[in-house]
């Protein structure tokens, strides 16, 4: 019992991680209605932004955490800027952004090898102490990562339901054109959305770079973030955070079982996803537009 | 399941029917109990200020939404809706289970349109444009691809034959529509009032019987929308068409209609001929006098 | 640079001509997007060792085989996911991408043929593979289907394609019925990369299932966009350029990928259509703007276009 008490902390604490990433691909797809895959990019960013704030600025572990946020939504508004927003004044269709998020992708990643090199890195000790609840050991780090994501996760929520610009989210996940036609600037809704996704990816990628490693290819990693957001249902806010809480459980349970097996389930889940629900446990079906 | 009733669907000079259509987007209705008859050879026009719900209408007949209620019933018997019902007429009475057919099902039933933000191929050329819509007439599969000569037994030559076909009759098109010397520049090219005549030539290309033109004459200058005018009663005359007609140029539509419906936020407001509608004083209060003071047609 | 190594670039240009031949049916012409084609490249490969290797069949039995499996699991994926709106298609192929390879990743076989032992080895894959793809035969193979695809794009099937990516909606109004267009494609690309996937395992030697990362599906992509969408001159230009480049290219090392990725967003942007914009480069044209060169000023420019007209303002 205490064993799976264990486990189930342990898959809260990666879920929490997952859903940090997912609710950038979430929100993206709901206003643009592609699956930005440079996202994966923005994370890694993040975690090199911890990595080298910490070993060579030395600074405390908040400023850190804190100029991983600042970076990464500073590079995802960039690559909306410079990458999407051109596409968007040309109304290109859907295809040519997820192309232009690959190769966004693709850039950043070598970027990272060609200037860096692509040894993974370990993060310092931060947090190196156990709380003991009950039966349940849980490190320091786990704690704040559990922390750190539901706060984030609520700052998140109360900007989407209580704020003037959460609402304008809202009304043009529903229907970018209308929208726009009750005066609603979609750009600043757009900027919004990158910005609030961007700082979220630069938490979890210092998160997973503490927890596990920082390389230049976490993105396959973010991938498996992506899937718990099309689990959750693409588009949905909430359905991306319990896809998210969801996948990180069931992954460290499969992998308690074989560890080899972690990867494999995540993909075949999302295969399965797609063969009988594809609109997630919480996504909206939407009628394509004349 | 309750079971709806029509009575009296079956009437051959009826091309298609409304019947109490509904559709609702969330909680907005965008068309609201919406019933007319288009009879056969008929130049049917709709019109209604903006968001109305005339172009939700052209999507509801083609299939891109399905209907939240009501029916659409085509000339062939095919019923577009949800639930079942029974349909009535005076010889028989038949129990259908309407469906929701995918959009190019309907359009292969003699049914083409076009639409209020031109969709062309934009990339391909004016000629490819139709050649691409001409497509049902050529059933030839991927292996008679590989075989490009007119010689040889029917199976094999079916190809050049067929494409031939397919090429005449995308030439004749282009040639009535006055669009052939354009035949080699890419769609997105064109002139705006060509790129509409493109999607006119696109949807005959289809070999409609219905043809659904969602504002057709946007954008054209007057003379321009004059010349569309005859074009499109010399077009249902020469292919033996049924046509609905969205339409904000209000000379356009006084003078090619038969028969006019008028809806106003998405709920129906009144149906006559041009003259009757011209008088009806709850159109002109709705509709003609705003947009006689907006933007100057009359 | 002697001859082995320049056929080596030569069969390796073959086989990933005809990879990136069927993803530019799918991408380049019909514009839906893979992740996970190096998946169905995996799968040919290991179906057409196991065929040779495991059952001793011949080659090009094992290749057809390969073929055809890839093309099964093709169809099914696309059956699934084709109907739906959205990027689920997209989605579901970087699932099955990755969902093969790691099933490969954890396969073991091992049994005995004939007294020579067949051994699947997870990770560590499959070595001593018979080397079948000589240069000919990959030639052989990479012309027919290079004219087999060359005549199906340039027929209704190909055109029906070319409106499914430019306009789904218009297409579908058109009276095509897209998804069986976009089925075919699906098919088609799986096929090529299947028997791809047993060309290559049949020239290498040996398999490792990290051969088939996500990021060799995305340099296929690169390889059709380089090229030029809806183009399959434009695919082989683009192929060839891409396969023979890093080799040229060997000391901008690391910076490759870099210029790859800003080049495809640039694309995108300025030139979406890629280096062949969407034209194919036709032998007879070529002559003549050669001859042209050569003759001075008699020769018609090729391409006559209508004088263009005023744009008419909306």
């Amino acid at each position: 019992m205490d064993y799976y008490l264990q486990q189930l902390v342990n898959g809260i604490c990666l879920g929490g991680m997952y859903a940090l990433m997912s609710v950038g691909y979430s929100l993206v797809y709901s206003i643009m209605n592609f699956s930005n895959f440079a996202h994966g990019g923005v994370i890694m960013v993040g975690a090199y932004v911890g990595f080298f704030a910490l070993t060579a600025l030395k600074v405390p572990f908040w400023i850190a955490f804190l100029l991983c946020g600042l970076g990464s939504g500073l590079l995802a508004i960039i690559i909306e800027r410079l990458v999407y927003s051109p596409l968007r004044k040309r109304h290109a269709p859907s295809l040519y952004f997820i192309i232009s998020a690959m190769g966004a992708s693709i850039f950043l990643e070598n970027f990272v090898i060609a200037t860096i090199d692509g040894t993974p890195r370990n993060y310092p000790t931060l947090f190196s102490n156990n709380i003991t609840i009950g039966s349940v050991s849980l490190g320091l780090d786990s704690l704040l990562m559990i922390i750190v994501s539901a706060v984030s996760l609520l700052v998140l929520i109360f900007i989407i339901q209580k704020t003037k610009i959460g609402l304008a989210i809202r009304a043009c996940s529903y229907n970018e054109k209308a929208g726009t036609l009750m005066g609603i600037n979609a750009s600043m809704v757009i900027f919004t959305v990158f910005l609030m996704g961007g700082v979220l990816a630069g938490f979890a990628g210092m998160l997973y770079g503490m927890r596990f490693i920082v390389k230049p290819t976490i993105g396959q990693v973010t991938n498996k973030s992506f899937v718990a957001a099309v689990f959750g249902g693409l588009g949905s806010l909430p359905g991306a955070i319990l896809g998210s809480l969801l996948l990180g459980i069931m992954e460290i349970f499969v992998a308690s079982i074989n560890s080899n097996l972690r990867d494999l389930f995540v993909y075949a889940l999302l295969i399965l996803v797609l063969i009988f629900k594809p609109s997630g446990l919480m996504g909206k079906v939407v009628e394509d537009k004349a | 399941m309750s079971k709806d009733i029509i009575i009296k669907h079956h009437d051959p000079d009826v091309m298609l029917s409304l019947w109490h259509v509904t559709k609702r987007f969330g909680g907005l209705t965008a068309v609201g109990d919406v019933s007319f008859r288009i009879k056969k050879g008929e130049i049917y026009a709709l019109i209604g200020p903006n968001g109305a719900g005339k172009t939700t209408i052209f999507n509801l007949i083609t299939g891109v939404y399905a209907l939240s209620e009501g029916r659409i019933i085509f000339n062939d018997g095919v019923v577009l809706g949800q639930g079942e019902h029974i349909i009535k007429d005076d010889v028989r009475e038949t129990e259908v289970r309407p469906e929701h057919k995918k959009p190019y099902d309907i359009m292969s039933r003699g049914i083409a349109r076009t639409f209020q933000n031109i969709r062309l191929f934009k990339s391909e050329t004016v000629f490819n444009n139709v050649l691409t819509a001409c497509h049902s007439g050529a059933d030839y599969n991927i292996f008679q691809t590989l075989w490009r000569f007119k010689a040889g037994p029917k199976w094999l030559s079916k190809y050049a034959h067929q494409e031939e076909a397919l090429r005449q009759k995308t030439e004749e098109l282009l040639k009535i529509m006055g669009i052939w010397e354009y035949r080699d520049m890419i769609a997105v090219n064109l002139p705006y009032g060509q790129q509409r005549k493109l999607e006119i030539a696109r949807a005959l290309a289809t070999d409609p019987k219905l043809l659904l033109l969602d504002e057709p004459a946007a954008g054209m200058n007057p003379e321009e929308t004059m010349a569309l005018m005859s074009l499109i009663r010399e077009i249902r005359d020469r292919f033996d068409l049924t046509v609905l007609i969205i339409e904000h140029h209000m000379d356009l539509v006084m003078n090619v209609s038969d028969r006019i419906f008028v809806l106003n936020f998405g709920k129906p407001l009144a149906e006559g001929t041009p003259e009757e509608i011209q008088k009806n004083p709850e159109v002109i209060e709705a509709y003609l006098g705003k947009e006689e003071d907006a933007d100057g047609h009359a | 640079m002697s001859w082995y190594y320049i056929e080596g670039i030569l069969i390796q240009s073959c086989y990933t001509l005809l990879i990136v031949l069927g993803l530019s049916i799918l991408t380049g012409y019909t514009g839906m997007f893979s992740f996970g084609h190096a998946g169905f490249v995996c799968i040919g490969a290991y179906v057409s060792v196991i065929c040779t290797m495991a059952l001793g069949l011949p080659f090009w039995l094992a290749l057809l085989i390969a073929g055809l499996t890839s093309m099964a699991l093709g169809t099914a994926l696309g059956k699934i996911t084709l109907g739906l709106k959205g990027d689920y298609f997209c989605i579901a192929t970087l699932g099955v991408g990755e969902a093969i390879r790691l099933i490969f990743n954890n396969l073991n076989i091992s049994i005995n043929v004939g007294g020579t032992p067949f051994v699947l080895d997870g990770a560590k894959g499959i070595a001593s593979i018979p080397l079948k793809t000589t240069f000919p035969v990959a030639l052989v193979i990479v012309v027919v289907f290079l004219t087999a695809t060359a005549l199906l794009m340039n027929s209704k099937h190909g055109r029906n394609m070319l409106a499914v990516r430019e306009d789904e909606l218009a297409a579908q109004m058109s009276g095509i019925n897209t998804f069986r267009s976009k089925m075919l494609a699906m098919s088609m690309s799986c096929l090529f990369a299947g028997i791809a996937g047993g060309m290559m395992a049949h020239y290498f030697g040996y398999l490792q299932p990290k051969m088939f990362l996500m990021t060799k599906s995305t340099e296929y992509t690169i390889m059709v966009i380089f090229g030029g969408m809806g183009s399959i001159t434009g695919s082989v230009l683009g192929t060839v350029l891409l396969c023979a480049l890093p080799e040229l290219l060997r000391a901008v090392g690391d910076w490759r990928l870099v210029f790859y990725g800003l080049a495809v967003i640039i694309i995108m942007i300025v030139r979406p259509k890629g280096l062949m914009g969407g034209k194919e480069l036709r032998l007879g044209v070529l002559f003549r703007k050669i001859a042209g060169l050569f003759s001075g000023k008699n020769n018609p420019p090729p391409d006559q276009k209508p004088p263009a007209p005023e744009e008419v303002s909306a």
